[in-house]
């Protein structure tokens, strides 16, 4: 059984459609990056499966369970979390209360300080301004405070929107091994939103490409870095071989 | 001396009765962006809680005999059972509805509620005496101030301190303020929209409660319309104070209170009678000046 | 091409000519087969209509809701009996009147016309303030608009008589006279409707944030509503003093500002039609409900609403038509002749509070 399962999913804000008949799965402790231009439906996809917007039309399952049409916090009790785009931290709240908004559903209250513990060791910024106003902290924190508070609700799957945009690309790599790292320990499923077929390639997994509303193409992350590659001798080859 | 004294204590317990007023509704606009125009309504049915129900020019109490340990927990419970039930039947309908639409249907809700205590407790107001022993002056600081206003100023210190230690120190009061701040990011971190949002109408009907108690004590008068006034004060109070800012609605609260004591100090005797025209007239010039409320914060987003 | 823009223009004149000859018809019938009580309602009736279509220049427009207009009202209401009763009793019972204003006599036309200009100037001066704010904020400043009037209106003892009633109106607006002004403020709102002002405005009330962002106009086209809508409701207010021959402060507050924002909810804010029929639908249940507060006879038992029943009853109509049927009785369509089929209006059901 896929872990989610999207199935002929559409959106549309009013009259304009956001996403055309758009399926996908993903297995249990897979990675998977979703690419495509601006105005693609990437946001669209994640806020569809994660109950922010209505679907006009098609179905989403997690672990075998209909997420359609339900409240995003009963999605969310199913065990799925998400980093949204531009991180949406509660700005007016310190770090530690922002990690611990989403700790209202977890069962294993015990697990919940260690976890927390566990996410200043992942980002020691975060621990060294956890009484900080989040509304301060800068692009690249808020971005870690963002996936820390995702993974206080203990999920078995997060998603994760743009974790590289307008961030320096020694911190987006802080980024990624977290989220790696994570991924081992955890057995968590990922789908993150990335732009850059190389850095997809390096991170490794599926990829998927968005445009239109529609997937157009999907494979290996590194096939899609060599495609990119080939489409613009600019780019250079040395990047992506290491993937 | 004494007189300054005496229109401190004034403006500051006038200034608490106004806060409590408009934190109610700040609470309810920074959770769900409803103006609860029914708010006033829940203050006018705390106060006919209290007595026998009759169309009768003499009031005779019902809840209001109860001793006040009894009553103040009733009448709070009795406050939030109230709210809830508005929510319930009436705005839960409304969550996906536009602003103005649950701002229309709760100016007709609070008109449903006072026209049923009209139908049952008939037009006339009613001489109440809750606590009279209250109103009997103590000296302090050289002014004969009624022991009610002192425990006016205790209480609204109470209530707004009670209320932060309840949104700083709680789960429940945590949720609010994410969902205040952001109510779709934080359903997605599994924060129950129908439990936040019933809590925080709990809370304002509690609120109304206290009013009620403090103003009924104080002017010795159940009137089927005294929710309309006091509720446009803590409208203009919640809006001065930056839509849904709950400290803002308390400085604003206590800022009106203020204004509205010296207007009635310092106006010539002639234009007194026009004193709540002055404070309007204040109101939307101070609104021009900072649309955005005198105390909004700086990070806090636009909401209206 | 311009076969098409001429058909379109029929169609939408033709609005205003269905509803002036429904309320005709509504007032022939009205006079035709009732008694003295059902005129009466009738001339109640069309003074409604006059207010809640001058409502609606600026709030079925602008989407912006005011709850200011019953002070526009008072202010043509009491204009029109300064200017026209008899000098001996305004000595009597407002002494202190400016001397022109007691000496004045006016016939009533011109006097009714001045109360809506007076009204009108309040309205462009009050809306070029308050109409600086946005949406919620403006509206919680029409409120405290009206409790200025009310306040001023309820204590200037000399003037306006206070709390206590001006009476000795010349009652001469029945049914005919308050039809001619409805069938007017319909004529003046579909005109201003289609005018490029009133399109630019429409254009705006969906979107409040990129209105603001395309132009700085929206502003002078609100003033301008405004002020029209100000003319129309003050008109009302000295029709509905001159039906009644009786003028109090407290008839121009929070009670007739609810019954008339009822109507235009229950018609439906977004067209001209919805907020006819608004008023014609509820003055007939009004009627209906005060004539059960008065009993009537089912079989041998007599039956009687309890007083408060029709004001409990209409708010609960109004919360129910707010959930069931957002867009009011007429689904913010206009009645017109030749209609083409309209489009399904697409549901958008996004989550409160869903940015990108």
């Amino acid at each position: 059984m896929a872990k989610l399962g999207v199935f002929d999913v559409s959106v549309r804000y009013g009259k304009v459609p956001a996403l055309n008949d758009v399926s996908l799965h993903l297995n249990e402790g897979e990675r998977m990056f979703i690419s495509g231009p601006n105005g693609a439906g990437k946001s669209s996809l994640l806020r569809a499966i994660s109950g922010a917007v209505a679907t006009s039309h098609g179905r989403i399952e997690m672990d075998g369970t209909i997420l359609t049409g339900r409240p995003p916090e009963a999605i969310a009790r199913q065990g799925l979390s998400m980093v949204p785009e531009g991180r949406e931290i509660f700005g007016s709240m310190t770090v530690e209360e922002n990690l611990r908004v989403g700790t209202g559903i977890r069962r294993d209250r015990s697990a919940i300080e260690s976890d927390i513990a566990e996410i200043y060791d992942a980002f020691p910024i975060l621990g060294q301004r956890r009484n900080a106003s989040a509304g301060a902290l800068s692009g690249g924190q808020q971005q870690m405070l963002a996936i820390g508070r995702a993974l206080m609700t203990n999920p078995k799957l997060m998603m994760v929107d743009e974790p590289s945009l307008g961030l320096a690309p020694n911190i987006v790599d802080q980024v990624y091994d977290t989220l790696v790292a994570l991924q081992q320990e955890r057995g968590l499923t990922l789908l993150i939103v990335e732009q850059s077929s190389a850095r997809a390639a390096r991170v490794g997994g599926r990829m998927v490409l968005l445009r239109g509303g529609a997937i157009v193409d999907q494979g290996d992350a590194r096939e899609f870095a060599e495609k990119d590659l080939l489409k613009d001798a600019y780019f250079g080859g040395a990047k992506t071989e290491d993937a | 001396m004494g007189t300054v004294a005496q229109l401190f204590f004034d403006a500051v317990s006038l200034g608490g009765i106004y806060a409590m007023a408009a934190l109610g509704i700040a609470l309810i606009f920074g959770v769900m962006n409803l103006v609860n125009f029914a708010h006033g309504e829940y203050i006018a049915f705390c106060v006919f809680a209290l007595i026998v129900p009759s169309t009768d020019a003499v009031a005779v109490m019902f809840l209001g005999k109860a001793p006040a340990l009894v009553l103040i927990p009733a009448l709070l419970i009795l406050g939030a059972l109230m709210a809830m039930t508005s929510e319930y039947v009436v705005f839960r309908h409304f969550r996906r509805a536009d602003p103005v639409a649950m701002m229309i249907a709760s100016f007709a809700l609070g008109f449903v509620i006072q026209n049923g205590l009209l139908a049952i407790y008939g037009s006339r107001p009613k001489a109440i005496s809750l606590w009279p022993s209250l109103n009997t002056p103590i000296h302090v600081a050289g002014a004969d101030v009624p022991l009610l206003q002192l425990i006016v100023i205790i209480a609204t210190l109470l209530v707004v301190s009670g209320l932060a230690l309840l949104l700083k120190k709680t789960r429940i009061g945590l949720e609010m303020r994410a969902a205040a701040e952001n109510f779709t990011m934080a359903r997605m971190l599994g924060v129950r929209a129908n439990v936040v949002i019933t809590g925080a109408f709990a809370l304002s009907g509690a609120l109304a409660a206290a009013v009620a108690m403090i103003m009924v004590t104080q002017t010795g008068v159940a009137d089927v319309r005294m929710g309309g006034s006091i509720m446009l004060v803590a409208f203009i109070a919640t809006v001065i104070g930056g839509m849904g800012s709950l400290p803002g609605a308390v400085a604003a609260g206590f800022l009106i209170g203020a204004v509205s004591v010296l207007l009635q100090a310092f106006l010539p005797l002639d234009a007194r009678p026009f004193r709540d025209a002055f404070l309007y007239t204040l109101v939307i010039v101070c609104l021009l000046l900072r649309p955005q409320g005198l105390f909004a914060s700086p990070n806090s987003k636009p909401r209206v | 091409m311009s076969n098409q823009h001429q058909a379109a223009r029929i169609r939408a004149w033709s609005t205003p000519i269905i509803l002036a000859l429904a309320l005709l018809a509504f007032v022939v019938l009205t006079t035709a087969l009732g008694d003295k009580s059902m005129a009466r309602m009738a001339a109640q009736t069309l003074i409604r209509v006059t207010f809640v279509v001058g409502l609606w220049i600026f709030v079925g427009n602008s989407g912006v809701v005011s709850f200011g207009h019953a002070g526009f009202m008072a202010i043509g209401a009491y204009a029109s009996a300064w200017l026209t009763l008899k000098p001996q009793t305004k000595a009597l019972f407002l002494p202190d009147l400016w001397p022109w204003l007691a000496q004045a006599e006016w016939p009533v036309l011109p006097a009714a016309i001045a109360g809506g200009f007076l009204a009108a100037t309040v309205a462009l001066i009050s809306g070029a303030a308050i109409l600086r704010l946005s949406g919620i904020a403006a509206s919680i400043a029409t409120f405290a608009f009206l409790a200025i009037v009310n306040t001023i209106y309820s204590n200037w003892e000399g003037v306006t008589g206070a709390t206590s009633s001006v009476v000795g109106l010349a009652r001469y607006a029945d049914q005919w006279v308050t039809l001619g002004w409805a069938v007017a403020a319909i004529f003046v709102a579909a005109f201003y409707a289609n005018s490029a002002s009133g399109l630019a405005l429409r254009a705006t009330r969906e979107d409040e944030v990129a209105a603001r962002a395309s132009g700085v106009s929206m502003y002078r086209h609100r003033v301008l509503a405004m002020t029209i809508s100000g003319f129309f409701t003050g008109v009302s207010g000295a029709l509905l003093g001159h039906s009644l021959g009786v003028l109090n402060p407290g008839s121009f507050y929070l009670g007739i500002t609810f019954i008339t924002l009822a109507m235009l909810v229950v018609g439906g804010i977004g067209s001209l039609s919805g907020a006819v029929t608004g008023v014609v639908a509820l003055s007939l249940l009004i009627e209906a409900l005060v004539r059960m507060e008065r009993g009537i006879e089912i079989g041998t038992t007599e039956f009687a609403l309890p007083s408060g029943a029709q004001e409990i009853l209409i708010g609960v109509v109004m919360i129910l038509v707010l959930i069931i049927r957002p867009g009011g009785l007429t689904g913010g369509r206009e009645f017109q002749l030749g209609r083409r089929r309209a489009e399904p209006k697409q549901q958008t059901a996004t989550n409160r509070g869903v940015t990108t």
